[in-house]
């Protein structure tokens, strides 16, 4: 289970703003100023990092429908030491202009549906970094979308003023808020989907290299070995080595000793592991392809 | 029959003028998961609803007898939460008890209609505008009304926003946020403007 979710997700996979749309009442309507933006980001933080830390020690023998009460009972509880802060930090008026988006942030999702649906899943130590992963994620879409709003609305960052050729009042509007973070959410999936296609593209022309090689080292295999099996077992054997050239950049693994693996292996009929300096990577970029699919899913709109 | 044009009037505001979800943005994401089944988009609404109008007395209690205090203003996610709490328990239990099948149907999804920014955003909102309980209660059933109206619009046209013409990185998400935005700036026209170059 460790392996099997990628603490990276809620930065950009699973980005609460611009791919998931888990959180953006408060970004749509608020995230106008660098100033309101900040404040947004300190209570959501505040709230979401110790509610969730706290909710996640509550057994799940308790009933869902307790169990979800007390989570937001819990983030209400976090919310009052957060706007007290906040008030303090950012000054009272620019709470007061923040409404009631900064209260409506104790019912947000990543609180209510992610402790469910993925926090529970982890070790505790794991869910910390990944929760963290979350917020900063939140925390810099909000951040950015308060940065250009201000900017193309009024001409000015944090208050001082820029030049700039022309501005757009409307985006200070919610429906300015929609459209904007409607099309700042197809950009985002745009480059990242191409990324994506990148890194496939990579990762299927290191098979082919892997194949091919596997394919010359199939003389020294006993039988015959299906093409997809050769890569399997080559993998296992080379470890962290993502393509030849990788391979014999590693100075503790010889080609000798790989032959000497794949023997091993059609001898005993058992597959073997990697040195044990490269397992974690090995086993971590295993887990990461393999849910990349399953993963994706989860990538739907989860409120 | 002032009262009766007081829920009236805070009613329509709700829904036309101050719609939680196209003019304030309230329950968007609840908004996109549940236009996409119809029964989805009664259900969502019905719960929204029904938790912000009984909850809206007792937010106005609230309000009436703390509203003085000078830490009220952060105290009072608390107090809405509970009441919110205490009304989904005791209707789920209520439920539960005596008509099963619909809480087996409802469940699973209750609580993302109960727990979520549209009903206590509601409940904030008659806070800050409502004058009376009148008034309380027809901005908490106006809120459910106004949902229903926004989430059926949706999902009407989410055949079309899922056409292929649509560029891959916009279909689903972004563009039924863009969707929305274009909705948001329709009814922007019943809340008025004005320009100085008439």
């Amino acid at each position: 289970m460790e392996n099997r979710i990628n603490l990276k997700d809620g930065l950009i996979k699973q980005n609460m703003v611009f791919m998931s749309g888990m959180l953006i009442a408060p970004v749509i309507a608020c995230a106008t100023t660098l100033a309101k933006s900040l404040a947004l980001c300190f209570v959501f933080s505040v709230v979401s990092f110790a509610a969730i830390l706290l909710c996640r020690l509550i057994p799940r023998t308790i009933v869902y429908t307790v169990r979800v009460t007390l989570y937001t009972v819990a983030a209400a509880v976090f919310y009052i030491p957060a706007a007290v802060l906040a008030g303090l930090i950012f000054g009272e008026q620019v709470i007061t202009s923040a409404g009631v988006y900064l209260p409506i942030l104790v019912t947000n999702s990543l609180i209510l549906s992610k402790t469910e649906t993925r926090f529970y899943l982890e070790p505790y130590g794991n869910m910390v970094k990944d929760v963290l992963m979350f917020i900063v994620g939140f925390d810099l879409a909000c951040a950015v979308t308060g940065i250009l709003r201000e900017l193309l609305a009024s001409g000015r960052i944090g208050g001082a003023e820029v030049p700039v050729l022309f501005t757009v009042p409307a985006l200070e509007t919610t429906f300015g808020g929609f459209l904007f973070v409607g099309i700042g959410a197809g950009l985002f999936r745009a480059v990242y989907n191409r990324r994506k296609k990148l890194a496939e593209e990579q990762a299927h022309d290191d098979e082919d290299s892997l194949a091919e090689y596997a394919e010359d080292m199939g003389e020294f295999l006993v039988g015959k070995h299906a093409k997809n099996e050769k890569i399997r077992i080559y993998k296992a054997a080379v470890g962290k080595a993502k393509n030849e050239n990788e391979l014999l950049e590693m100075e503790f693994l010889s080609n000798r000793d790989v032959l000497a693996a794949f023997e091993a292996i059609v001898s005993d009929g058992q597959e073997i592991t990697a040195p044990a300096a490269d397992q974690t990577g090995t086993a971590e970029d295993t887990a990461e392809s393999g849910t990349d699919e399953k993963e994706d899913s989860e990538n739907g709109m989860v409120p | 029959m002032e009262w009766f044009l007081n829920i009236i009037s805070a009613a329509l505001a709700s829904i036309f003028v101050q719609n939680m979800v196209l003019e304030r943005a309230l329950g968007a994401n609840v908004l996109l998961y549940a236009s996409r089944k119809k029964e989805h988009v009664t259900g969502f609404a019905a719960a929204i609803a029904y938790v912000t109008t009984v909850s809206a007395p007792l937010v106005w209690l609230f309000d009436t007898l703390l509203g003085g205090s000078e830490y009220y203003r952060v105290i009072m996610p608390l107090l809405y939460v509970l009441t919110i709490a205490v009304i989904y328990i005791l209707t789920l239990v209520v439920i539960w008890r005596f008509f099963p099948k619909l809480f087996k149907s409802l469940k699973r999804y209750v609580h993302l209609s109960v727990f979520n920014c549209s009903v206590i955003g509601a409940l904030f909102l008659c806070s800050q505008q409502g004058k009376d309980i009148f008034a309380y209660l027809g901005y908490g059933l106006g809120t459910g009304i106004g949902f229903l109206l926004a989430a059926y619009l949706l999902y009407a046209a989410s055949a079309r926003l899922n056409s292929p013409l649509i560029p891959a990185a916009f279909r689903g998400y972004p563009i039924m946020i863009v969707y929305v935005g274009i909705l948001s700036l329709a009814l922007y026209a019943f809340t008025g403007y004005s320009t100085s170059a008439l």
